[in-house]
């Protein structure tokens, strides 16, 4: 038997283009697998030479899934550059944010799941292609794929009312936001007349989980090995009580143990983070440079954060974490597959969150901007939906960007998934006479497990059906499946 | 101003990206004619809840620019639901949108699809010359086709 060398492309179900090659030997084992990021992103480059004030307008257009994450990172690092730390803001700014965040967070983990991920869950990693996708899904549970749909609405709707538009709207501007919100715009998510309201958002979040739940005792033992590798974690956390923290806090890692490898503040992060790269990817390998390139990298997203968290500040969210935390003992979740529960919990966690601040009458202000002292350096640090996203400007004494830095929460993951993907290949490809499309799909599941937004990460041009290709030692193709 | 009734008509596109921009500006000129506002929307792209927003209309159309080449720079199709799947939500296809609203809300809007070629894709906004005299041709053809 020859070597043989499997290419999936692009690997579907995630957010943007990737390609996976799996190398085979002559005996049919897996040598080695990668995810290749394969599009050059080259924002970090060309907002050079701009305003400050609009890179959280030009940043967001890194991707239509996750602008706002982008937006915000942005506007919280164009903030130090105009002189005003988090803290500083107006309690009418700071909440008006945190409420497009939670509704951005709430959206796309119900997109991820319904839609990403939901497909594998309910027909099993072995089903036709041709079901695993929202169609089937749709036919298969109409209520279920109603809910997943009006659920993604609510939060686009959160943002729509705050952003002007769901996608590449503005809600912040340096040292604030340039509107507040009406008493209309609130009683339009709580009194349920037009769409379901936020009390239903949580209890079909609460459903889910309860879903997601028997889904995991049902299959214990393939959920709890799939891809399980053991790793750091990291995430922000609140500065003073460890708390799960989405908009502003410390950052802390720890290891697959537990011990605590990082404690600072975010703004910090450059003293503590180096990033290594690869010839065939163009996404960066990013670590702590006090344990290395092989010993320093991080998990970032949902497991991650439940990881690295002391607790939820949400009641029923903090529930359910205490019933995920109990699934390990209380020690760190090291199962790449409980991502998807982790990320139902902090769906919960938004929609809870989402109801305090319709509650707060401090969203009606009209106290939305500070001004300060402007400087030359704003780093911006939020847990997006898939986990830390790092921004960081600097600027000359007009104002004009002079270097940016990107670290986008898939970035973090690069290693993570990569581990995944050799895993998975090993356990299910290797030495096995036939290499399916249902176990091609489980390497993809791997990857999508982390909910990769490979846009945010490079940008992307074209269509490009999934190819796979086998090909022998000498680059011959000997076998070639697309769908 | 010229009522659509239960029409909602879907522009599909980036204006800051030269000829794909064409589907706004079909919806820009179409507003510009006095045609209602609410019932003329603008996307960057179709996405899963899309199927909810047409639930409620009699007839949906989707307008795009197109690539490939068209015999007069642009065609109107009647389009149906099917069961492709794209493989990214950055990218559904309307027939995609369609049969998520038949399975979901057990909708079946009458939908068209209106294509028109493009040129020129690059980051800058305005259409290519060739692109705005298919966007023309496309707009009338449309007024007359009383879809």
């Amino acid at each position: 038997m020859n070597k043989k060398k499997i290419v999936i492309e692009p690997v579907t179900r995630v957010e943007g283009h990737g390609k996976v090659t799996i190398k085979m030997d002559e005996n049919g084992k897996v040598e080695n697998a990668f995810l290749h990021i394969v599009e050059f992103r080259g924002f970090e480059k060309f907002i050079q030479g701009h305003p400050y004030w609009e890179a959280p307008v030009l940043v967001q257009r890194l991707c239509g899934i996750c602008p706002v994450s982008h937006h915000i990172a942005a506007a919280k690092a164009i903030d130090q550059l105009v002189g005003i730390n988090p803290e500083n803001l107006t309690p009418t700014a700071t909440k008006l944010r945190k409420l497009l965040h939670y509704g951005q967070v709430f959206q796309s983990h119900s997109l991820h799941f319904f839609y990403l991920a939901s497909p594998d869950i309910l027909f099993g990693v072995n089903a036709p292609a041709e079901q695993r996708n929202i169609v089937a899904v749709a036919q298969a549970d109409k209520e279920l794929a109603k809910k997943g749909i009006l659920m993604r609405k609510f939060g686009q709707e959160i943002i729509k009312a705050l952003a002007g538009k769901k996608i590449h709207g503005i809600l912040a501007v340096p040292g604030g936001v340039h509107k507040t919100f009406t008493k209309e715009e609130r009683e339009y998510f709580l009194d349920g007349k037009q769409i379901p309201n936020i009390d239903t958002m949580i209890e079909w979040s609460k459903e889910i989980i309860d879903f997601m739940k028997n889904y995991h005792f049902e299959n214990a033992q393939w959920i709890d090995n799939f891809a399980a590798y053991p790793s750091n974690h990291l995430s922000l956390v609140h500065k003073e009580t460890g708390a799960m923290e989405l908009y502003d806090g410390d950052l802390r890692s720890i290891d697959f143990e537990g011990n605590e490898l990082l404690n600072i503040p975010d703004t910090e992060y450059r003293n503590h983070f180096k990033e290594a790269v690869e010839p065939w990817s163009y996404l960066k390998f990013p670590y702590m440079t006090k344990f290395g390139r092989e010993k320093g990298w991080n998990r970032v997203g949902p497991l991650a954060r439940m990881n690295t968290c002391t607790h939820i500040p949400t009641p029923f969210a903090e529930i359910e974490r205490q019933v995920f935390k109990g699934y390990t003992q209380n020690k760190p979740n090291n199962m790449t597959m409980h991502t998807h529960w982790a990320r139902l919990i902090e769906m919960l966690h938004c929609a809870e969150l989402i109801k305090d601040l319709l509650l707060d009458d401090d969203l009606m202000g009209t106290d939305l901007v500070t001004q300060g002292t402007p400087r030359n350096k704003g780093i911006g640090i939020i847990e997006a939906p898939r986990g830390t996203l790092i921004h960081e400007y600097h600027t000359d004494d007009k104002g004009l960007i002079t270097k940016c830095n990107l670290i986008v929460s898939t970035t973090h993951n690069n290693e993570a998934m990569n581990r995944g993907v050799r895993a998975v290949a090993n356990e299910v490809l290797s030495e096995k006479p036939e290499i399916t499309e249902p176990m091609l799909n489980q390497v993809e599941m791997a990857i999508r497990a982390y909910d990769p937004c490979l846009s945010c990460a490079t940008h992307a041009l074209g269509q490009m059906p999934l190819i796979v290709q086998l090909e022998d030692n000498l680059g011959n193709i000997i076998d070639e499946k697309i769908r | 101003m010229k009522r659509l009734d239960n029409i909602l008509i879907i522009g599909i596109g980036n204006n800051t990206r030269q000829d794909d921009g064409l589907g706004w500006c079909f919806l820009d000129n179409l507003l510009k004619e006095g045609y209602n506002e609410e019932n003329l929307v603008y996307k960057y792209q179709l996405m899963v809840e899309d199927a909810e927003l047409i639930a409620e209309y009699d007839t949906v159309i989707f307008v795009d620019a197109c690539i490939s080449e068209l015999k007069n720079g642009f065609e109107i199709d009647r389009i149906y639901p099917a069961e492709k799947v794209a493989f990214s939500t950055h990218e559904v296809p309307p027939n995609q949108i369609l049969n998520l609203c038949e399975n979901i809300y057990n909708k079946n809007p009458k939908a068209f699809m209106i294509k028109i070629q493009g040129y020129f894709w690059d980051i800058e906004i305005g259409l290519s010359e060739k692109a705005t005299e298919n966007l023309k041709k496309s707009i009338e053809d449309f007024k007359l086709s009383r879809l």
